[in-house]
């Protein structure tokens, strides 16, 4: 996305379409067919946009307001009126799953993964990695968890905070830490330190990666300058890295909110939403009602609410964007 | 933004960051000093730690079966490693099944995105028309949409067309979930590219399908290369529309074929932990192939899970 950000608001190097250089014997059957010309280009790509993403969130907002089952077919849809909507809005596992999506989910593991995101860039942007030539073997290693697919993520870390045999508590108890093993994802005082560990590991090294981009960026006369103020590192970290990376950690925020608000496959693969229904968050309620409580339309009533909540944060976002990139035009 | 930028265009010139520090690089070499160590072997920790989990997944699968239900004894641990958790995966399960379903529904939505967005994004890059901008905001906008709310009304008109546990639905439903990166990134390949090239052509008479494929395509093909395995790679790792959409025990993919596995009471971990493996290997490998290019692309697509 942050690739894109320069490409919505920039004035790229395209030219208008000038019917006049068009083939001569097209002279005036051309100059209509040139301008329909992208329209043409792009119809493929606009039809499976339009099918797949504009008809489903309409049909969605439409199903919000039924009461359907997913054995039944669309016709058999009764209206229920705002029926879902106050059915969701009673019910108090909604308000449990809107507080786990904002916090545990999103808020904490956005900070997490910013803070140990900044501390790693800084420390692989340092010379003395180069002095060494272990940069690009670092950064390497770093990348490692997002090569794994997220399912494989899970597994990986279900096998190893296995309440028995995982290799956590076989570590910890060996150790003396632990008299048994913990089982971190059944029980309610470990089970989201446990699912926003996995979240923070696998999601990590995208924040890396985009903040070493942002470092890169920074014009070396500025620290040069900053040493001649006898600035110390600290306060070099402060006063110029920061305020330089200001840009690029809004974007950042705001791309890992948006991804990781509407991620599902984390905690339902960890937990189920569970023990019983401890960490069941926006995603996973909508899944579970949908098609586990068989309430079609009590899922769509649920994703209503997720867009209007994503809607405030794409707004956010595209403002940021067009400030970042500014619009030369 | 700007570094970001240039490194996701590979025709572009260095940036003035990249050509410095390859000369950093020649002058500071001989100057190591044992200080340094105070910041390297705590970061080497911390990338063991990061790594960890992947070498233990690894590690796991070739371990034999008894080792994995006692307790750990780290004096025997590298005893009796084989491929018998592998053996078992495939004797056991459907699995070699699933691996053909998403590699066919990967492989396939893979073409169909990157056809259909180079000629999107070509007109996005060359032309300026009336809705350019309009469509550009509609790229980024549906990249923003909560995707796990499509999945109700996709489900029921899916079931009303018989695309349930078909090839076709899943394709089309990856088709568009990369196409809107696709058309972006791709959009950037061709910006850099110089029009001159696509006059010739037309004053050679080639036709604008034929400049794009003829022209565009073969000089943007390290653009083409990231897109087609940042496609591959995103359709290869969805879960939910395929757990949604793909039921039958013969349609599902690798991902929800191995997410079953670990969901069962008595788990047999040496064949969750091959399945792992199996599943992994095909992003390892094509993120460590190409992996600078990859990485502003995925750094671009990480706003879908």
């Amino acid at each position: 996305m942050t690739v894109e950000l320069d490409m919505v608001t920039d004035s790229a190097p395209a030219r208008s379409v000038d019917p006049r250089r068009g083939r001569r014997s097209e002279r005036n059957g051309g100059r209509r067919a040139a301008r329909r010309e992208p329209y043409l280009l792009m119809f493929p790509a606009l039809l499976v946009m339009a099918a797949l993403f504009l008809f489903p969130a309409v049909y969605n907002t439409v199903l919000a307001f039924q009461e359907l089952t997913p054995y039944q077919s669309p016709g058999d849809a009764t209206w229920a009126g705002g029926d879902n909507f106050v059915a969701l809005f009673t019910n108090p596992a909604t308000g449990s799953a809107a507080f786990n999506t904002a916090f545990w989910l999103t808020g904490v593991t956005v900070v997490v993964r910013l803070v140990f995101g900044l501390a790693l860039a800084v420390v692989l942007q340092s010379a003395i990695l180069e002095r060494w030539r272990v940069r690009g073997l670092a950064r390497t290693l770093v990348l490692v968890p997002w090569m794994v697919p997220p399912v494989v993520a899970v597994a990986a870390w279900r096998w190893m905070l296995d309440g028995n045999t995982g290799v956590i508590n076989q570590t910890l108890v060996s150790l003396g830490l632990l008299d048994q093993g913990v089982p971190f994802l059944a029980q309610t005082s470990t089970v989201w330190f446990a699912v926003d560990a996995i979240i923070v590991w696998r999601e990590l090294p995208f924040v890396v990666i985009v903040l070493m981009a942002g470092l890169q960026s920074i014009p070396k006369e500025q620290y040069e300058a900053a040493q001649l103020d006898s600035a110390g590192r600290w306060q070099q970290f402060l006063n110029v890295t920061l305020p330089n990376l200001r840009p690029v950690i809004t974007v950042v925020i705001l791309m890992t909110v948006i991804a990781t608000f509407n991620n599902f496959v984390y905690v339902w693969l960890a937990t189920g939403g569970g023990p019983g229904t401890y960490t069941q968050v926006l995603a996973t309620q909508l899944y579970s009602t949908a098609f586990i409580g068989n309430d079609l339309g009590g899922g769509a009533a649920i994703g209503i609410v997720m867009t209007a909540v994503m809607a405030v944060f794409a707004v956010v976002y595209l403002r940021a964007s067009n400030t970042v990139g500014k619009d030369e035009r | 933004m700007t570094a970001q930028t240039v490194d996701a265009l590979p025709g572009a010139p260095r940036t003035r960051a990249a050509s410095t520090g390859r000369m950093r690089k020649r002058r500071d070499a001989g100057t190591r000093r044992p200080s340094d160590l105070l910041l390297l072997v705590p970061l080497f920790i911390v990338l063991a730690l990061i790594v960890f989990p992947v070498f233990w997944m690894i590690f796991t699968s070739l371990r034999p079966e008894r080792a994995l239900t006692g307790a750990l004894e780290w004096g025997t641990v590298f005893d009796g490693l084989g491929f018998d958790s592998y053996r078992r995966l495939f004797a056991g399960s459907n699995f070699g099944l699933y691996i053909v379903n998403s590699l066919v529904v990967a492989l396939v939505s893979t073409a169909i995105t990157v056809v259909i967005a180079s000629v999107a994004a070509y007109a996005l890059s060359r032309f300026r028309f009336r809705f350019r901008g309009p469509v550009l905001l509609a790229v980024v906008a549906t990249q923003l949409l909560p995707f796990v709310v499509l999945i109700t009304p996709i489900y029921l008109v899916f079931s009303q067309l018989g695309l349930l546990n078909s090839y076709v639905g899943l394709t089309v439903v990856y088709v568009a979930m990369t196409l809107p990166l696709a058309i972006y990134l791709m959009m950037g390949y061709f910006n850099t590219i110089p029009h001159g090239l696509d006059e010739a052509a037309r004053i050679d008479g080639c036709s604008t399908v034929s400049v794009i494929f003829r022209v565009i395509m073969p000089i943007a093909w390290p653009g083409i290369v990231t897109v087609t395995v940042t496609s591959f790679i995103a359709s290869w790792e969805e879960f939910l529309f395929a757990g949604v959409l793909m039921t039958d025990e013969t349609k599902k993919t690798v991902q929800v074929g191995l997410s079953g596995f670990f969901g069962e009471y008595a788990t047999d971990w040496g064949v969750v932990m091959a399945a792992s493996v199996v599943a992994a290997v095909p992003t390892i490998v094509l993120f460590t192939t190409i992996q600078k290019r990859l990485v502003a692309g995925m750094a671009a697509g990480s706003v879908k899970e």
